[in-house]
């Protein structure tokens, strides 16, 4: 097995072992085990040399993500826990002697209630086991890019951690991005309060082996015809397994509490590319380019119409997720590389290319 | 100016809340639920000036003509009276009550203390039942229901709601007198019971868990559900509750001496079967250019709604609407939306085929219990 000294992984030699929070042999809590970054930190973890890594999944989750990575590292080093962190009593047992917090689990719902209590809730819970237990010496909150604001930011500008997080998220119709704004309230209020150590993780478009769908910045699937709304766009990208080292890293790094980091890849593909790359190599879609202005004009019809017929059409399409999703940004990663010595150990054209093998056998055995 | 409040914020309290927010003379004044964080969140998404985590001190402090009750069944009959005691009347989620006793003491409350209730079965006011309604009101016909059959499927696949269930081994669906149909199946049932006339109901039940619940392990789940009604003016129903058959049906068939109407819900159109008669081969020609002139003019219809910014989902449209006459019912003395009578005889069809469907669950695990020791 590799350990923290493995040349295998580009963060692992950035520690020293004897500067890491948490020893190879301490207890590691990961929730939303199962999920598609939960399960590349579970392996990233595994692949690092951990002993006790207990991951937290829904029965509703299944545990396939799981079950292939105790094939591949036996079980030895894993303790699966079925759970609900709605449940406090649940929260107490699976947060019992954790050192560090992976929190993965979110609410991926579309309503804001289901959003909201999956990800505000449940976090709220876990955070007071984790206060009660006392061991934890990092918590590691992984929020979304998507709860930034950029409406005062112009076309081209740099979305980073200094813009503010969007306050009208209601009003943009985005209940994943207001669970997650709302759990990061949280999160700094325990901080704040009770000395919570945490750092926040904001991955972007999350893509790998594992997702084989065209990202919705790229565009949206209608009818049978794909809508290009991303054009020369930037995507905020990173590839599951370079978003996992990250995620790994914010957990074991010393003196970055309190942090609020954004993950994305470097050499970020503008959405054409992504979309000729997916075309070449994945399959032959129609596509009509859609520009910017005309797209924010349908969004504001949509919105105006929706307002006036008391929701006869809900306002899914709107003028603030249309500049929050399409509007052209710049993305950096200057922080999370500055604080956790992070690089993406996959290259984008690496890992482009794994997501359309991926996305390919997923075509053919459909 | 109905002052209104909701006691349980979760996704039927935002439902309930977009449906307030439309009507002109009612202002939502409070939200309540145990849980602080729940209760805050929508409160500040629906600008409401009072949250509260208790019932008690929201009924006194906000003093609500009408409370919505969307909290789990089992919590119906509690809020129930502390809303009426309080001199509230209370709008209450279906399942109205976990069973007839409790509905009857919620009924007897009300019209003790001169406060009204209704039932959240808004399925039976869509545009498509109302107009069924109407054609019923007319005679279409011919006289009383001879026979009813209400279909009412439900995906097992909905994330909104199926996999948290399925999800959470604790979840409070499992733990309700009739499982899963319990939640689901007021809506159908109180179709059927809408056009019984007699009171001696006799109910006749098969359950059981689906092949793909016994597949994943989730047998104690039971999610089939076929029933038998009878009255004793012979008038007749079939309910089906599944969440196998595809599509996800939600229909209603109404049999009459004269004509029958089939009122299909989850395409708001409703098609008369008249009773002609036509010439030899006619009858194969004719009926078939007739029936695609109804299914036009639905469109036409539901297309002119539209158009006219009145249509809206069907459940939407439906609560909203159900709401309405209930406020109207509260403000004005107007007639209930849901004659008592109707919530009550839904609620003893539901007992009769619980009481059934678990001596038949017993049956089933012992079964199981000696085909393992075999």
């Amino acid at each position: 097995m590799s350990t923290l000294n493995s040349a295998d992984f580009g963060f692992a030699t950035l520690i020293e072992p004897s500067r890491m929070i948490a020893g190879l042999g301490d207890q590691i809590l990961v929730t939303g085990a199962n999920g598609f970054i939960g399960s590349w930190v579970v392996r990233t973890l595994l692949k690092s040399g951990f002993k006790k890594i207990r991951c937290l999944t829904r029965a509703a989750s299944g545990s396939s993500n799981l079950d292939r990575i105790r094939a591949e590292f036996g079980s030895a080093n894993l303790e699966v826990i079925n759970g609900n962190l709605l449940s406090r009593e649940a929260c107490a047992r699976i947060v019992n002697g954790a050192a560090v917090v992976y929190h993965l689990a979110a609410g991926v719902e579309k309503t804001f209630p289901g959003c909201f209590l999956n990800s505000a809730v449940t976090t709220r819970n876990l955070l007071d086991a984790i206060i009660a237990t006392g061991t934890v010496k990092r918590f590691v909150n992984i929020s979304s890019l998507a709860v930034y604001s950029n409406e005062e930011l112009r076309r081209g500008a740099v979305l980073d951690e200094t813009c503010p997080i969007d306050t009208e998220l209601v009003e943009r119709f985005d209940p994943y991005a207001y669970g997650k704004a709302k759990q990061d309230e949280i999160v700094r209020e325990y901080g704040r309060l009770h000395g919570l150590p945490y750092v926040i993780m904001r991955p972007g478009i999350t893509f790998g082996p594992g997702k084989a769908k065209i990202p919705g910045r790229v565009g949206i699937d209608t009818f049978g015809i794909f809508l290009h709304l991303g054009l020369g766009n930037r995507m905020p990208l990173t590839y599951v397994e370079n978003c996992a080292e990250a995620i790994v890293l914010a957990g074991l790094t010393p003196g970055i509490e309190g942090e609020e980091l954004n993950i994305v890849d470097d050499d970020l593909p503008r959405s054409r590319d992504f979309l000729r790359r997916y075309k070449r190599n994945v399959r032959r879609i129609r596509t009509i380019p859609v520009p910017y202005s005309l797209f924010y004009f349908f969004n504001f019809i949509w919105e105006k119409y929706s307002a006036w017929s008391g929701g006869q059409l809900p306002p899914a399409f709107n003028r603030r997720t249309c500049k929050a999703y399409y509007k052209s940004q710049v993305f950096s990663n200057n922080k999370v590389k500055a604080l956790l010595g992070w690089r993406p150990r996959v290259s984008m054209n690496e890992a482009l290319d794994k997501f359309c093998v991926y996305a390919k056998e997923r075509m053919v055995k459909a | 100016m109905i002052k209104a409040a909701i006691v349980g914020c979760g996704k039927m309290a935002d439902q309930h809340a977009v449906q307030i927010q439309r009507i002109s003379d009612a202002k939502l004044v409070a939200v309540c639920d145990a849980e602080p964080l729940m209760a805050r969140q929508i409160a500040e998404r629906f600008n409401v000036p009072a949250w509260f985590t208790s019932v008690d001190e929201m009924l006194a402090s906000a003093k609500p003509d009408v409370v919505h009750v969307t909290t789990p069944p089992q919590s119906h009959l509690t809020i129930g009276k502390k809303c009426l005691d309080a001199g509230a009347s209370a709008y209450i989620e279906k399942p109205f009550t976990l069973n007839t006793a409790d509905a009857e003491e919620l009924i007897e409350l009300a019209n003790r203390k001169g406060v009204k209730l209704t039932a959240g079965h808004n399925g039976q006011f869509t545009h498509a039942m109302n107009q069924m309604r109407r054609l019923v009101a007319d005679g279409f016909l011919g006289g009383r229901a001879v026979h009813i059959e209400s279909l009412y499927c439900y995906e097992l696949g909905d994330p909104a709601y199926a996999k948290a269930l399925l999800g959470d081994s604790d979840h409070w669906a499992r733990k309700l007198p009739g499982s899963l149909p319990h939640n689901i199946i007021s809506h159908g049932v109180a179709r059927i019971a809408e056009f019984m006339t007699g009171e001696n109901i006799v109910v006749s039940a098969q359950a059981f868990s689906s092949p793909f619940l016994q597949e994943i392990g989730q047998s104690d789940i039971i999610d089939e559900l076929r029933l038998i009604v009878r009255d004793e003016n012979a008038t007749t129903g079939v309910f089906t509750f599944s969440t196998q058959i595809s599509p996800s049906l939600h229909q209603l068939r109404l049999y009459g001496k004269k004509h029958s109407l089939v009122v299909d819900d989850d395409h708001q159109v409703v098609i008369r079967l008249k009773n002609k008669e036509y010439k030899s081969y006619m009858r194969f020609f004719v009926p078939p250019v007739t029936f695609a002139g109804q299914y036009l003019r639905n469109m036409a219809k539901n297309f002119g709604r539209f158009l006219r910014n009145d249509f809206h989902l069907p459940n939407e449209a439906g609560l909203l609407t159900l709401i309405k006459a209930f406020y109207a019912s509260v403000q004005h003395d107007a007639p209930l939306p849901i004659p008592y009578r109707e919530i009550l005889l839904t609620s003893r069809i539901m007992d009769a085929a619980f009481e059934q469907m678990n001596v038949q669950r017993q049956e089933q695990a012992l079964r199981s219990l000696v085909a393992k020791e075999a």
